[in-house]
C-alpha cells in the first residue's frame, strides 16, 4: 500500500504531464483496438463455426454465372450430402437503394435445414414454417431488419431488383432471431418467384448451398463434383462455406495489411512519446531518487518503484482507451453494420483487449526501463549534487 | 461553413502574426531553436513520434484519394451510359438485342464519319487467381471497337488493340502486377475458352485499369450472354445529356435507364467511403495524441527553462515575444517531424493494391500515390499541430512572474 502511495505521489507531481500523456495513452489504444477489432471481425466471418458442414458450389467462372437446377439432383444423390438449397443471390431494395441488406431467392424446403444455426430453428415452429412454405409470394426476415423497417408478419415487402428485372411484393410468413447480428440482416423468399418471373433464370440458378453429414466428407465431396463437372459445359467450383466467404473478405483488399502498419506505428510513437515522457519525470527527480538510495533503497527496488510508476500510468491509459473502444463498438455496429455485413458483428473481443493491455504494458515497461535503468546506475553522489 | 470560419480566421491572424514576429523579435527565436537542439534527444523523439502519425496521414489520405481517382477520371460530361431500370450498374444491367438496335442509331447521339459515337458493351465478372494464389473477382468488358475511341484516357502500351471474333484480349498494365500470367502474348483461360493477350494498356488512373477487355461479341459467345449490359455514347455536347435522356426513358420501345457517365462513376465512387471515414476518424484520433505529446514536451521544455526565461524578460524582451519565440519552438519541432513522416510515406509510393467495389463485385485496382500536393498536405497538418500543442506551453512562458523566474524553478 504504501508502494502505491508512493507512485501516485510520484505520478501527481506533475498533474498536467501525467494527464496529458494518459490522453494520448487513451487516444493511441482507442484506436488500435478499433482498428485490431475490424481485423477481427472480417476474420471471424471466414471462421464461422456454424459453417463446418457446409459446401458451396457454384460456376468456375466467378458468381455472375449461373448453373443448370438439374445440377441439383446429382448433388442431392451424393452419400455425403445431407440436403441441398438452391440460393441465388437478388441484391433488391426496399424503397431506397441505399437502404442496403442481403436478400435471397432460395428453395423454401430446404432452406431451414441448411441454415439450422443462424434461423435460430429451436425457437420456429413446425406451423410457421409450414406458412412460408405454403404462400409462394411469402418471405423470412430477420428480426433486426424487420425492426429497423417496422415490418411485421402479414406486412407486404415491394423489392425492387437490380439486377433481375422484376419488383416482387413479398408478404412476410416468418421472423426470425438469430444467435449473431450480422445473420439477421437477411431476407429469403422463394425460389419460384424469381425462376418464373425472370424469363432467363428458368433452369438456372447461381449456387447450390450443401450440408454434408460430417466435416470430414468435405474433401473428398468438392473433389468428386468438381472432378464430375470438369469440361462440362458449366464447370464448377466446389468449397467450404469459410473459403466462400474469404472471397468476399478479400474484397476489402490489402485492408488487413494496412491495418497492422498502422498499429506498427502507433505503438512505435507511443513507445516514444511514453519514453520521453518519462525520462523528462525521471530527470527532474536525480536528486529524490538519489535521496531515496542515500536512505537504503537499493538500487533494484527504485527500478521496481519507477517500473511500476510506468506501467501503472500506460495501464491507466491502457484501461481508459479500451472502454472507450467499447463505447464505440455500438456506433460502429450502427453505422458500419448497415453497408456491410460483417460489421453488425463489430465488437471488441476479450482476446483484443488482452493483447492491447498486455501491449500497453509492454510499452510502459519498455519506454520506462531505458531512463530508470540509467538514473539507478549514476553514482549517489553525483545525484545528491545534480541540480533540479 | 461559419463555424469553420470561425476557427480559421483567429487561427490565421495569429498565424500572421507569428510571421510578422519572426522579422521583428529574432534574438529570442535564435535561442528557442538552438535550445530544440540542446535537448537534442527529447525534441529528436517527439519529433519522431509526430513524423510517424504524419506518415499515417498522406499514406491514409492517398488511398483514399487513389479510389477516388480510379472512378472520378473514368467519366466525361458530353457522355452517357444506358442501362436497364433500377440497375443502377452495368455489371447488373441488361438490354436485349432488338433494344440496342434502335438505341445503338437514336438520332440524338453525336456523329462521326464512321456513324453514331455509341458502343455497345457487356460485362461479366470473372475469378482470376492473384499471384497470393488466392481468386479475386475480376470485371472482364465486351465492346465494340468504337468504346476504345469513346474513352480518350485510355493509352495502349504494348502489342495492339484486340480484333473482333479472334478471342484476344488486352489487359490493364496495373493488372499485370498483380495477377500472375498476364503478359502480352500469354494465354487466359475464360468461358471455357483460351484468350490471347495482345495488348497491354494505360488509363491514367482511371478504373478501367481493373478491367480487361475484348470485342463484345466474342464474350458474349463465351459467357453465353443473350443481352448486352450497357451502352455508353457521347452526345453533342454536356448540355445534349438530359435531352437523350428524357428521349430514350420516354421511348415506349426502349423504357431504359440513361446516366451521365460522371455521375455513374460519381455514385460507383462512394464504394471507397467507408475506407475514406475510417481513415480520416484515425487520423484525426491520432492527431490528438500527437498535440498531447507535442504540449507534454513544450511544457517539460518550458519548465526546464524558468530561469532562461527570466533572463531574457529581465532583458527586456516583452512577453509576447516570448510567447512568439516558444510558439516557433513548438512550431519548428513538429514541422521537423511532418517532413520527416511525408518523407516517410513516400516508402509507400507506388505500393500496387486493390480492393473491391461492392457495387460491382470486381476488383479495383490501384496504386498508392504520394504526391507532393499530399506531402504539402502533411506538413500543413503538422504545422497546425505545432500550432495547438505549443500555444498553451508558449502562452505560460511568457506569463512566469519575473520575479519567480529568476529564482529559477
Amino acid at each position: 500500500m504504501r508502494w502505491l502511495a508512493l507512485i501516485w505521489k510520484s505520478l501527481m507531481r506533475s498533474k498536467r504531464r501525467t494527464l496529458l500523456i494518459v490522453g494520448s495513452l487513451i487516444l493511441s489504444v482507442f484506436t488500435v483496438a478499433v482498428l485490431q477489432s475490424l481485423l477481427t471481425t472480417l476474420n471471424a466471418v471466414t471462421n464461422n463455426p456454424n459453417s463446418s458442414n457446409r459446401v458451396v458450389v457454384r460456376h468456375k467462372s466467378g458468381l455472375t454465372q449461373m448453373l443448370p437446377r438439374s445440377y441439383e439432383a446429382y448433388l442431392r444423390q451424393q452419400s455425403e450430402v445431407e440436403t441441398v438449397c438452391a440460393l441465388q443471390w437478388f441484391g433488391g431494395y426496399y424503397q431506397d437503394p441505399r437502404n442496403f441488406f442481403a436478400n435471397f431467392a432460395s428453395d423454401e424446403t430446404t432452406l431451414f435445414q441448411i441454415f439450422r444455426e443462424e434461423f435460430g430453428v429451436a425457437g420456429i415452429t413446425e406451423a410457421q414454417i409450414k406458412d412460408y412454405i405454403r404462400d409462394g409470394a411469402g418471405c423470412v426476415v430477420g428480426e433486426s431488419l424487420a425492426k429497423k423497417n417496422g415490418w411485421k408478419v402479414g406486412d407486404v415487402v415491394p423489392l425492387t431488383g437490380t439486377i433481375f428485372p422484376i419488383n416482387p411484393r413479398l408478404t412476410i410468413r416468418l421472423i426470425y432471431k438469430s444467435p449473431k447480428p450480422s445473420d439477421e440482416n437477411v431476407l429469403h423468399f422463394h425460389y419460384k418467384v424469381l425462376e418464373e418471373g425472370v424469363p432467363r433464370m428458368k433452369g438456372l440458378c447461381g449456387s447450390f448451398w450443401l450440408r454434408t453429414h460430417r466435416p470430414e466428407d468435405i474433401p473428398r465431396l468438392i473433389e468428386r463434383v468438381d472432378r464430375h463437372y470438369a469440361n462440362s459445359a458449366y464447370e464448377t467450383l466446389a468449397e467450404t462455406e469459410n473459403a466462400f466467404n474469404l472471397a468476399f473478405v478479400k474484397m476489402l483488399g490489402n485492408i488487413g495489411a494496412i491495418i497492422q502498419g498502422i498499429t506498427a506505428a502507433v505503438v512505435v510513437a507511443i513507445l516514444i512519446v511514453t519514453g520521453n515522457t518519462m525520462a523528462t519525470a525521471i530527470r527532474e527527480r536525480t536528486t529524490e531518487i538519489a535521496v531515496f538510495r542515500a536512505m537504503g533503497f537499493s538500487a533494484g527496488r527504485v527500478l521496481v518503484l519507477l517500473l511500476s510508476e510506468g506501467v501503472l500510468l500506460v495501464g491507466a491509459g491502457g484501461c481508459l482507451g479500451l472502454l472507450l473502444a467499447n463505447l464505440a463498438a455500438g456506433g460502429v455496429r450502427e453505422s458500419l453494420g448497415m453497408a456491410m455485413p460483417f460489421f453488425a458483428d463489430f465488437a471488441i473481443l476479450p482476446d483484443t483487449v488482452l493483447s492491447c493491455l498486455a501491449g500497453a504494458l509492454g510499452v510502459g515497461v519498455l519506454a520506462t526501463f531505458v531512463p530508470a535503468y540509467a538514473a539507478t546506475r549514476r553514482p549517489i553522489t553525483d545525484g545528491l549534487k545534480a541540480i533540479g | 461553413m461559419i463555424l469553420g470560419l470561425l476557427i480559421l480566421l483567429p487561427l490565421a491572424a495569429y498565424l500572421a502574426w507569428l510571421v510578422w514576429a519572426l522579422v521583428a523579435y529574432p534574438i529570442p527565436l535564435g535561442y528557442n531553436l538552438r535550445s530544440l537542439w540542446q535537448r537534442k534527444l527529447s525534441s529528436l523523439s517527439t519529433a519522431a513520434a509526430i513524423a510517424l502519425v504524419v506518415g499515417i496521414f498522406v499514406v491514409v489520405l492517398s488511398l483514399a484519394q487513389g479510389l477516388s481517382v480510379a472512378f472520378v477520371s473514368s467519366g466525361r460530361p458530353d457522355q452517357a451510359i444506358v442501362l436497364r431500370p433500377n440497375a443502377r450498374f452495368e455489371l447488373n444491367s441488361s438490354i436485349e438485342r432488338d433494344r440496342m438496335r434502335i438505341l445503338k442509331v437514336h438520332p440524338l447521339l453525336k456523329r462521326d464519319a464512321e456513324g453514331p459515337m455509341a458502343s455497345a458493351e457487356v460485362v461479366v465478372v470473372k475469378l482470376f487467381p492473384m499471384a497470393d494464389g488466392t481468386d479475386t473477382n475480376v470485371t472482364v468488358r465486351g465492346l465494340e471497337g468504337r468504346g476504345i475511341a469513346l474513352r480518350p484516357q485510355v493509352r495502349l502500351l504494348q502489342g495492339r488493340w484486340f480484333r473482333p471474333g479472334l478471342s484476344e484480349v488486352v489487359v490493364p498494365r496495373k493488372m499485370q502486377g498483380r495477377f500472375p500470367g498476364m503478359e502480352v502474348g500469354r494465354n487466359l483461360r475464360m468461358g471455357g475458352r483460351d484468350w490471347q493477350i495482345v495488348g497491354s494498356f494505360d488509363a491514367g488512373g482511371a478504373s478501367y485499369e481493373s478491367e480487361v477487355w475484348s470485342d463484345v461479341n466474342d464474350v458474349m459467345q463465351a459467357f453465353r450472354r443473350e443481352s448486352y449490359s450497357a451502352m455508353v455514347a457521347r452526345l453533342e455536347g454536356p448540355e445534349r445529356v438530359e435531352g437523350f435522356l428524357k428521349a430514350v426513358e420516354d421511348d415506349k420501345r426502349l423504357k431504359l435507364d440513361v446516366i451521365r457517365e460522371t455521375d455513374y462513376f460519381r455514385e460507383l465512387t462512394k464504394a471507397g467511403d467507408p475506407i475514406k471515414i475510417l481513415g480520416n476518424l484515425i487520423t484525426l484520433i491520432l492527431t490528438g495524441a500527437a498535440i498531447f505529446a507535442a504540449m507534454n514536451t513544450m511544457y517539460a521544455a518550458v519548465a526546464g527553462r524558468t530561469k532562461e526565461i527570466g533572463t531574457l524578460r529581465a532583458l527586456g524582451f516583452r512577453q509576447r515575444e516570448i510567447l512568439a519565440s516558444f510558439q516557433w519552438e513548438s512550431i519548428f519541432l513538429c514541422l521537423t517531424g511532418g517532413l520527416l513522416g511525408s518523407g516517410l510515406a513516400l516508402f509507400a509510393n507506388g505500393i500496387q493494391t486493390g480492393t473491391t467495389s461492392f457495387e460491382t463485385f470486381s476488383d479495383v485496382s490501384f496504386a498508392f500515390t504520394i504526391t507532393p500536393g499530399l506531402m504539402a498536405q502533411g506538413v500543413a497538418f503538422s504545422l497546425v499541430m505545432g500550432l495547438l500543442g505549443g500555444f498553451l506551453p508558449a502562452w505560460r512562458a511568457s506569463r512566469i512572474p519575473l520575479t519567480e523566474a529568476m529564482k529559477g524553478g
